[in-house]
């Protein structure tokens, strides 16, 4: 493996998110020269430095192997997450070592947990900043250099086709090429539109285009301390809503359908999945919540049950009430929910709607085969017949999902929180959602957590935004042939 | 094509520029850090001096009082004067300076207090209920004025003197604590700098070691090689620079030594 390849292309990445730094920077100066313009601008520097180095030793190649594409892409996601501090740690605040690095991890895993009791104390251009991981996240740090960048040549597939899973790739009837194009113009279409949308709704433009960068992102960082609840409106619930229900779904059957194409999400058996599981979720939960007399009308329990079910599923996390204070069957919901996530291709983390399905449908199989053991069994999604390797790498990664899941529970009581905090804490941060139940509500945060606590549900987002292998895979490249 | 000298220029620079930047750094931070620390010191040295020169002031003019009103003693009456005049342009220089005047009301009223009460003895001794002054000044009454009136008010004094004190050392702590950040400040860019550095100086090792340590190192033994065993001079160099020229002119020689030898 040539290293020094794969250094040159992490180099591109940092100068990437320089250049968002110094947008940020931008911000900060625009809006009177905040504290935050200093630390941004210190750590544009820093970054371009050694963005640029590899590039000034290291000449272009025509080929990566996918070796070295993976390493670029792991080692791409761990230096961002790692240059992504710098702005924090120089601001300072309540920023400590540990908690920059948790904020920096959640922001480009798109999780959204926060370890700040008082966001609204940060001046605008770390707010920008803070957004500007998360949506650069959303999408994945390799995969948006990729398209801003046009000089990669054949590069470009190598690294794209690490980045995106095998379950995304499956809806594109397109070159890899033109796939990271759509996934652009889908995320920055989308990102527009809520902006309008939420400013329309009655936001101001800078928190409109905050919340939606958060919302495509399906990261639910918020400007206010008490999250959309803050603006206390059903506009701004319904227009996040909706946005947050779109960006779960897989961006290349948003393409199709806005382009008219025949593969369009309503054809699509996953999204119908999706949008089926979030809407008896929200009804099952409003009829819990109004039984229950939280709510006065079955209309606002509608409301805040739909927007809570549809920020957890689609990996979100944004909060309009505090769900601790539900009915426990409401609990149990969310947390399938959380477990579940939204579709492969969109932004969203977690087991998602496809392995849920298909692991449904193994099930199935598996009854069948049982009554009929000669039958030859075939399991079908969308239409099409699902090989072998395909079928256990579901159900592997589900099982290792839930053995870190398992994992980061018994972290969570060693360092002495209860079952129900540690448990739905790991969920949501393998999930990539955030907030859990217990001391990291949704209208909690992780400030007052162990230090041991942070560093393993960071470490749990990575492992769920890099599909868990991913990052494991990294320690033993040595026996990669 | 960057030539290999402009490639390690540019990584020392890099490594200069850094070292400059996080010196400057440190150097701009600490000297606003070391400028805020004097002035938090000399703020609190001039409180305690100012507080020390009133309660001096205080006790001088009670002392005075005392011979006066105990022991009857006249030649107290001027030192009694100057303690007092000396209490109130104390009072006056604190209040000029003090940046938070509010810690200073409770003390302005008690000697604006001791004043009237000082004045009111000086010129009239001890006066009774209705204001009236007493013709004759017994002892014991001088000692109940001095018990019942002035005392009252020179506790007063004192303690606010002592609030004062207190007071302007606690109006201290935002200060610290922005001297606390400031410091924090001071460190962490030149820490991230220093993370940076040490990155940047692996990368030119490792960028040096590959691109001009190893080719050299095996355009040696492959000339080596040659010059023993007439092993065929094949080396790989990997980037289009002096290395390779140094390559090529090798390859070259040996060619034009094989047609001379032929």
């Amino acid at each position: 493996m040539r290293v020094d390849v794969v250094l040159r292309y992490i180099g591109v990445v940092m100068l990437f998110l320089a250049l968002f730094m110094l947008l940020s920077a931008g911000i900060s100066y625009v809006s009177g020269m905040d504290s935050a313009f200093y630390p941004l601008l210190l750590s544009a520097l820093l970054v371009t430095l050694l963005g640029v180095f590899p590039l000034i030793f290291v000449e272009k190649t025509e080929q990566i192997t996918n070796k070295e594409g993976f390493c670029v892409v792991v080692g791409s996601w761990l230096v961002a997450c790692v240059v992504g501090m710098f702005p924090y740690l120089i601001w300072g605040g309540e920023f400590t070592l540990v908690n920059a690095w948790f904020e920096s991890v959640s922001g480009f895993t798109t999780t959204g947990s926060t370890i700040l009791t008082d966001v609204e104390a940060l001046p605008r251009g770390m707010l920008f900043w803070r957004m500007s991981t998360t949506w650069i996240g959303g999408i994945g740090v390799v995969m948006f250099a990729l398209v801003v960048l046009p000089s990669l040549g054949r590069n470009k597939l190598t690294l794209s086709s690490v980045e995106l899973s095998t379950l995304a790739k499956d809806n594109y009837r397109y070159r890899a090429q033109i796939i990271v194009q759509i996934l652009l113009v889908v995320y920055v279409g989308l990102t527009l539109l809520s902006t309008v949308m939420l400013k329309i709704a009655g936001m101001n433009w800078f928190d409109s285009l905050c919340h939606a960068m958060s919302a495509c992102a399906t990261s639910g960082f918020s400007n206010k301390n008490a999250s959309i609840a803050f603006y206390n409106s059903p506009a701004i619930d319904w227009v996040l809503i909706f946005t947050m229900a779109m960006a779960g779904v897989h961006f290349g059957l948003i393409y199709s359908t806005v382009t008219g194409k025949r593969n369009n999400m309503f054809r699509s058996e996953i999204t119908r999945w999706y949008f089926g599981i979030l809407l008896a979720g929200a009804v099952l939960i409003a009829i819990s919540l109004y039984a229950a007399e939280i709510y006065p009308t079955l209309g606002v329990a509608f409301r805040y049950a739909t927007f809570q079910f549809v920020s957890l599923v689609s990996t979100s996390g944004y909060a309009t009430a505090d769900s601790n204070l539900w009915t426990s069957f409401a609990m149990i919901l969310m947390i399938f929910g959380t477990l579940m996530c939204a579709c492969a291709g969109s932004t969203a983390g977690g087991i998602k709607t496809n392995r849920l399905v298909l692991s449904l449908k193994m099930m199935r199989a598996r009854l069948r085969q049982q009554q009929h053991p000669n039958a030859i069994i075939r399991i079908k999604l969308d239409g099409v017949i699902q090989d072998n390797e395909a079928l256990h790498g579901v159900m592997v990664f589900i099982v290792a999902y839930l053995m870190l899941i398992l994992l980061g529970t018994i972290v969570g009581t060693i360092t002495g929180l209860d079952l129900l905090t540690s448990f739905s804490g790991a969920v949501a941060s393998i999930g990539n959602v955030g907030p859990g139940f217990g001391q990291v509500g949704s209208m909690d945060n992780y400030s007052a957590l162990p230090t041991m606590y942070k560093i393993s549900n960071s470490s749990l987002m990575l492992l769920g935004r890099l599909e868990i292998f991913g990052l494991i895979q990294l320690f033993f490249i040595k026996w990669w042939r | 094509m960057i030539g290999m000298r402009k490639r390690v220029t540019v990584g020392f620079l890099s490594i200069v520029c850094l070292l400059f930047f996080s010196g400057m750094v440190s150097l701009v931070e600490l000297s606003r850090l070391s400028r805020d620390t004097g002035e938090i010191l000399s703020a609190n040295k001039r409180n305690i001096e100012l507080a020390k020169e009133m309660l001096d002031a205080a006790h001088e003019q009670n002392v005075a009082l005392i011979h006066l009103s105990v022991f009857g003693d006249k030649s107290y009456d001027s030192l009694c004067r100057v303690s007092m005049a000396r209490l109130e342009n104390t009072l006056l220089v604190a209040q000029t300076e003090a940046v938070d005047k509010s810690f200073l009301d409770s003390l302005a009223f008690v000697t604006t207090e001791l004043r009237l009460l000082t004045d009111n003895y000086l010129a009239f001794g001890v006066a009774d209920n209705t204001g009236r002054a007493l013709a004759v000044q017994s002892d014991s009454l001088a000692g109940k004025w001095y018990n019942n009136d002035y005392e009252r008010l020179y506790v007063h004094l004192t303690a606010a003197i002592k609030n004062y004190m207190t007071s302007s050392q606690s109006s201290l702590a935002p200060r610290t604590e922005q001297m606390k950040k400031n410091a924090y400040r001071a460190v962490m860019p030149v820490l991230i700098s220093l993370v940076v550095m040490i990155a940047i100086v692996l990368m030119l090792f490792y960028f040096m070691s590959i691109y001009c340590v190893k080719p050299l190192l095996r355009m040696n033994k492959g000339l080596g090689d040659y010059l023993a065993f007439r092993v065929p001079f094949v080396v790989k160099a990997d980037l289009k620079d002096e290395v390779l020229e140094l390559k090529e002119k090798i390859e070259t020689l040996i060619t034009i030594s094989k047609q001379t030898k032929a």
